[in-house]
């Protein structure tokens, strides 16, 4: 495994044998994320499948669902239009074999907000996903929630990394959106769509669950859609994400007698035997930026209910 | 920076429901208040208001569309899930 970072660098990471060119604006495809993704996808049952996946990435993920799922095709698309291209070339290189089931959709698609993106959604048997779930801290609503929690952003989190798009996302956009008080709301447009535009897929999404899985189990049934864990990886928290809209949230309900019903779910070993509120892990990490923090990534697979 | 004077938390708990409505009356005048807001079927109301505190007498609250009036319940902002609500419930 070879790790270079920095402006236009290219980091090489090998994943379930496969290595993807990956460059600094995107999502880097050796993370523990990652790992965790395609050990659900591994459990999703995609043979003979076609498969969408929204924020198509490096395009690790379509490699891998061709090439070890058995998936019949699949569709990509992503908000930043180098990404579909990447994925592209990765697609060709690591599984040539299967380079022709892999169908982009081109140019900058943000969920599957364009013609040929809703088109090829209504052709799908299984939507894949892992959308950012915390909003971006440039977001001047969020700021306003987070300045009167009395919550300052974190050291660094205003610096706007290459990969920035695929951890966060524009929350007062989606606020039309329940979950988005949870940072869910990104993943609920897509949830919305996918029941207006192919009302039978199947879900399989990746999530961190530093709001605690019983909430995103919720969002999922409030959504049409009955969840199952299909995969869970305690992961060390990404030391460039921000964490101070989880450290809001908790402050938030201060006073409401409502504090126990929403704690974050942070923990301080690998094992998660240490659990730690949001507000918690913030103080451990001002006292030492290096801390290690840890939280759950679990995949969830989605079945429409009523399909 | 817009702020609505409408939304929806159906499928929300209470401790979301709570953090929904504070992070909506962020930044909304006076003059657009009271917040209208959907609350799901299943809300304890009762303790959602003792949670709100002095915030409660700036929301509206209705578990069914039906309940709000009726320039809310067309504002664009809500229109479309209330839409699925009433679909969903019926």
């Amino acid at each position: 495994m070879v790790e270079t970072t920095g402006s236009g660098a290219t980091r090489e990471h090998e994943t379930y044998g496969l290595t993807p060119e990956a460059p600094g604006f995107a999502f880097d495809p050796g993370d523990p994320w990652t790992q965790t993704f395609q050990k659900g996808l591994e459990r999703a049952n995609l043979q003979g499948k076609t498969v969408y996946e929204v924020g198509i990435g490096t395009g690790i993920n379509a490699a891998f669902v061709l090439r070890m799922c058995g998936a019949s095709t699949v569709f990509g698309s992503d908000l930043d239009p180098r990404l579909v291209e990447l994925a592209e070339r990765n697609i060709r290189s690591l599984s040539p074999e299967h380079a022709e089931q892999f169908q982009p959709v081109k140019g900058a698609v943000s969920l599957i907000d364009t013609e040929e993106a809703r088109a090829k959604i209504a052709q799908t048997d299984v939507v894949i996903a892992c959308l950012p779930q915390v909003g971006d801290p440039d977001d001047s609503r969020l700021a306003a929630f987070r300045e009167a929690q009395s919550v300052p952003l974190a050291s660094g989190a205003d610096e706007r990394a290459e990969d920035h798009i695929a951890h966060y996302y524009p929350w007062a956009m989606f606020d039309e959106y329940p979950f988005n008080a949870v940072g869910l709301g990104l993943n609920e447009a897509l949830l919305h769509r996918i029941r207006k535009h192919a009302p039978k897929a199947e879900v399989v999404m990746n999530f961190g669950c530093r709001i605690g899985a019983d909430i995103i189990f919720d969002f999922f049934r409030a959504n049409g859609f009955e969840p199952e864990k299909l995969a869970s990886q305690m992961v060390r928290q990404d030391a460039g994400t921000d964490i101070s809209f989880f450290v809001a949230l908790e402050k938030a309900l201060t006073g409401t007698g409502l504090e126990k019903e929403f704690v974050c779910e942070f923990f301080a070993d690998e094992k998660g035997d240490m659990p730690l509120s949001a507000c918690e892990a913030q103080t451990l990490s001002k006292r030492d930026p290096d801390v290690a923090l840890y939280h759950e990534v679990c995949v969830i697979h989605g079945r429409p209910t009523g399909a | 920076m817009h702020v609505s004077n409408t939304i929806n938390c159906s499928g929300l708990s209470t401790a979301p429901t709570v953090l929904r409505i504070k992070q909506a009356l962020i930044g909304l005048p006076d003059s657009k208040l009271p917040l209208s807001v959907l609350v799901d079927t299943a809300c304890d109301c009762a303790r959602l208001v003792s949670s709100l505190g002095a915030m409660a007498g700036d929301v509206y609250l209705a578990s069914d569309v039906r309940q709000m009036p009726a320039h809310l319940a067309s504002s664009r902002t809500v229109s479309a899930r209330l839409t699925d609500t009433i679909h969903q419930a019926s």
